[in-house]
């Protein structure tokens, strides 16, 4: 237990148990036996960082070294954090409630944009200085990872490193390289990040100068030295049933967001959806065998006591061998009052079959994702579901005795009218007849169809890339036209603060230039940017100005196709080219065959890698 | 190892299993709710055989026989479960401990004759850890619980009322040992007598102006050592 924070304080802020450590299976190390101590920050709560999957899974690949150590770090709620500065106590570590500014590595897992001024005050709360260049030697080293990390660059500064792709032997291989340059004596940061910049998967960026032109678009990265990269390839698990995956749980004692066994199917997505990051970055599309994955859940389960199996995965129906692995699963699970929970269903992929075997003990709300109005949308995204499927699958969920359904768009979508944005409500009409249509609907309670609307942020690594967001005025106006269209009390329209999203365009297109705006933000103590009670536009408009940055040339700003962009340093395995090809077809609104049909050649298959698909 | 289970055969009823255990350090900083979710996975962890309720969500059925608020570490707890299998108490007791951190240690496994209905009185240690702690403050501590009206403001399913606390005191004696203030007090606990011993610190903070200070020099803590009947005898 962290004995350094003391009770009364703990007596006095929210859900203390957030703080205590001490849970079950944390791993406990001799400290004066291990080589490497590696905290691992998660930017945000404990309750959402303890759901992480990522962390669990690296937290083993870290501590089945012998010699490293690693601990976990979360961001102390408010409350806490008004304590800890008032009484000076530092920023520590979960298990050993150990100062994190006294771990040779510490580690931050960037999941979403908005969580950067968390990481930043963060570091302030460690006591440590924010830009890399004013941190000295004995400091530890600043690693960032996660799917932010496909772009480090508007948090260039304040990391000594970057984890690009996979972690699960990319980390183990950075601690090695540490530990060995201490012992040997060879150990200086510089000198350290000079060797891990030659790892595969490591970005450094302060071995790279950027030179802009004059209208401000980047003329190019230059490494500083010749030993150094010209762009930086991401790691990949080759065999996915090889790759580590935790068999023990640490078991929080206070509610998480998921308290539940999560199984990672598989890696990456056959589908190819233009606006979608993460589909292009996890490629190439990798599967666990139904055994293994099946041997897992049942030892995980045995170690945790979790009473539901979440399978997880980018789009679980489209796991080639998901029959044979829920048949797997039930044949113990049901006995044992075990439900499996099967996320992200697919509408042309959603069958009887798979609902009878989802809903056999628990059910829940079922979610589609459209994802926009119109078939002439839809196929300019490649999102490859048309209004038939859709009716088809729900009218399957209220034959099987669902009356509320929940249906995710976005808007601000690339050649997107007005027109398309209103026939979100159409759609959603059409849902509602749906349900009466139905002949062994549910009668007991009436039928509710919730439309839940996002913003379009173009990402990084996407066909989208290129294009500029939605202005504000645009967004807000849209999404006034689908509130004023949606007239039918069944269905209840949620979307989503366009605000939030311009800011996370920024900064997922971003360059260096944004640390600036940054470290403005830290000063202000600006943090949970991703809680809608902490975020602030305004203060946001503010240092954007004080850093002299305009938002709109990242955000709006359509880039040009030849531009060098502030994330082609990185190499994430799909080629730039069948990027332009995607974004083409997109605006001539044709569709692209997903790679169980048809190879389209993305490039990611040069990472290898044990596939069933790439050629 | 002996077997957790000792007769396979299903038991029509269900039996109530009864299970002893403390709670210190960090798990004092964990509610109740919190507790209940937990032991849940402890449960299934350590391969009970539970009886499952029926129905479209089955549970395991366990209950606690007190309410443990933030902050109480205690020796003395009492849960029990619903079984569906004869099983070796000790056998039991083993399984759970290698499933709880040292934190959270089970004492006792057995089937009890009591319900935690009959429970009546809880005792506690508060140490106080205060400035200006001596042997007359921890007189003054003592007297002031042992005086009545004992008014604190109590939160209730109405909102929150002056209360006279002192007919739910049943005993409270106070030394000074060591720098600090110990106070050995016995409360109430049976259903609408519940006190929390929380409001001891609070009434004392108010009318001494005890604890004060900054919380890097001051602290402290409560300690539940037992659980009574009615009639003062050790609840089993
Ligand atoms: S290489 Fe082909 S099959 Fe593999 S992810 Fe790319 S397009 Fe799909």
């Amino acid at each position: 237990m962290n004995q350094k924070l003391l009770s009364g304080i703990l007596k006095s802020v929210s859900k203390p148990g957030r703080y205590t450590g001490g849970e079950f299976n944390s791993i406990i190390k001799d400290k004066s036996k291990v080589d490497v101590r590696f905290a691992f920050c998660f930017p945000d709560t404990y309750e959402i960082g303890m759901s992480n999957l990522g962390v669990r899974i690296l937290y083993e690949a870290l501590n089945q070294k012998e010699n490293v150590w690693c601990e976990r770090v979360y961001a102390p709620w408010v409350d806490m954090d008004e304590k800890m500065q008032e009484y000076g106590i530092p920023l520590s570590a979960h298990e050993s409630g150990d100062a994190v500014k006294d771990f040779d590595i510490v580690a931050f897992t960037l999941q979403y944009e908005m969580c950067y001024t968390t990481a930043l005050h963060m570091l302030k709360l460690a006591g440590l200085p924010l830009l890399a260049k004013d941190r000295g030697e004995d400091a530890p080293v600043i690693l960032g990872g996660g799917p932010c990390a496909y772009n480090p660059e508007p948090v260039a500064d304040f990391f000594d490193i970057f984890s690009i792709g996979e972690g699960e032997e990319a980390l183990p291989e950075l601690c090695a390289l540490y530990a060995e340059m201490k012992k040997s004596g060879r150990y200086t940061k510089s000198a350290f990040l000079r060797e891990a910049a030659k790892l595969e998967g490591f970005y450094v960026p302060s071995l790279y100068s950027v030179s802009y032109r004059e209208d401000g678009t980047i003329e190019a990265y230059t490494p500083l030295y010749e030993d150094v990269p010209k762009t930086v390839r991401k790691r990949i698990i080759k065999d996915l049933d090889e790759a580590v995956y935790p068999e023990k749980l640490v078991m929080p004692y206070i509610e998480t967001v998921h308290d539940r066994v999560v199984l990672e199917v598989n890696r990456g997505c056959i589908r190819g959806c233009r606006f979608c990051q993460a589909g292009m970055v996890y490629r190439p599309i990798r599967e666990k065998s139904p055994e293994k994955l099946c041997k897992l859940a049942k030892c995980l389960y045995e170690n945790s006591g979790y009473q539901e199996i979440s399978l997880i995965s980018l789009s679980i129906s489209d796991y080639s061998r998901i029959a044979e692995l829920t048949d797997l699963l039930l044949e113990w699970t049901d006995e044992r009052h075990v439900s499996l929970s099967l996320p992200s269903l697919r509408i042309d992929s959603f069958s009887e079959e798979l609902m009878k075997k989802v809903s056999s003990i628990r059910t829940g709300g079922i979610t589609f994702a459209p994802e926009a109005g119109t078939q002439r949308l839809r196929d300019a995204i490649n999102k490859n579901v048309t209004e038939e499927d859709l009716m088809q699958a729900v009218g399957i969920a209220f034959g099987a005795g669902k009356n509320n359904v929940k249906l995710y768009f976005m808007n601000g979508l690339p050649t997107e009218e007005v027109e398309d944005v209103v026939a979100i409500a159409d759609l959603a009409k059409k849902v509602v007849h749906r349900f009466y249509q139905t002949p062994n609907r549910n009668k007991a309670r009436p039928v509710s169809v919730t439309v839940s609307v996002s913003c379009f942020v173009p990402k990084p690594f996407t066909p989208f890339q290129w294009v500029g967001q939605d202005t504000l005025a645009s967004l807000k106006e849209k999404q006034e036209a689908l509130r004023l269209a949606i007239q039918d009390k069944k269905i209840r329209y949620n979307w989503h603060d366009a605000e939030v999203s311009h800011i996370e365009a920024v900064f997922a297109r971003g360059d260096r230039r944004l640390s600036a705006a940054l470290l403005l933000a830290a000063e202000e103590n600006m943090m949970f940017d991703a809680w809608d009670e902490f975020f602030s536009f305004e203060k946001w408009l503010d240092v954007f100005a004080r850093a002299g940055i305009d938002p709109a040339f990242y955000a709006n700003r359509t880039f040009g196709l030849d531009e060098c962009l502030p994330w082609d340093i990185i190499d994430c395995g799909v080629s730039k080219s069948y990027l332009k090809r995607e974004y083409e077809r997109a605006y001539r609104h044709e569709t692209t065959p997903n790679c169980a049909e048809h190879c389209n050649g993305c490039g990611a298959n040069k990472l290898g890698g044990k596939t069933k698909w790439c050629r | 190892m002996v077997p957790i289970i000792a007769d396979d055969a299903i038991l029509y009823p269900a039996a109530t299993l009864r299970v002893r255990f403390r709670k210190t350090g960090a798990l004092q900083y964990i509610s109740h709710l919190d507790l209940v979710r937990t032991f849940e996975k402890v449960l299934v962890r350590a391969g009970l055989p539970l009886w499952y309720s029926e129905g479209f969500n089955p549970h395991p059925r366990f209950s606690f026989s007190t309410p443990m608020s933030i902050g109480l570490e205690s020796l003395y707890e009492l849960m029990d479960v619903k079984i569906e299998k004869k099983v070796n108490c000790e056998a039991v007791k083993e399984a759970l401990n290698r499933n709880l951190t040292a934190e959270c240690v089970v004492e006792e496994v057995y089937y009890p004759d009591t319900k935690f209905t009959d429970i009546s009185l809880a005792s506690y240690e508060i140490v106080l850890q205060t400035a200006g702690a001596d042997e007359a403050l921890a007189e003054k501590c003592g007297a002031a619980l042992r005086g009545s009206p004992v008014t604190v403001l109590k939160r209730t399913k109405s909102g929150e009322k002056e209360t006279d606390i002192s007919p739910m005191i049943i005993k409270s004696e106070a030394s000074f040992a060591e720098g600090k203030i110990l106070l050995a007090v016995t409360l109430t606990v049976d259903n609408e007598k519940f006190l929390n011993p929380e409001y001891i610190v609070t009434y004392l903070k108010e009318t001494l102006g005890v604890l004060s200070g900054s919380p890097l020099e001051e602290a402290y803590s409560i300690l539940r050592t037992g659980l009574y009947g009615k009639s003062g005898e050790l609840f089993r």
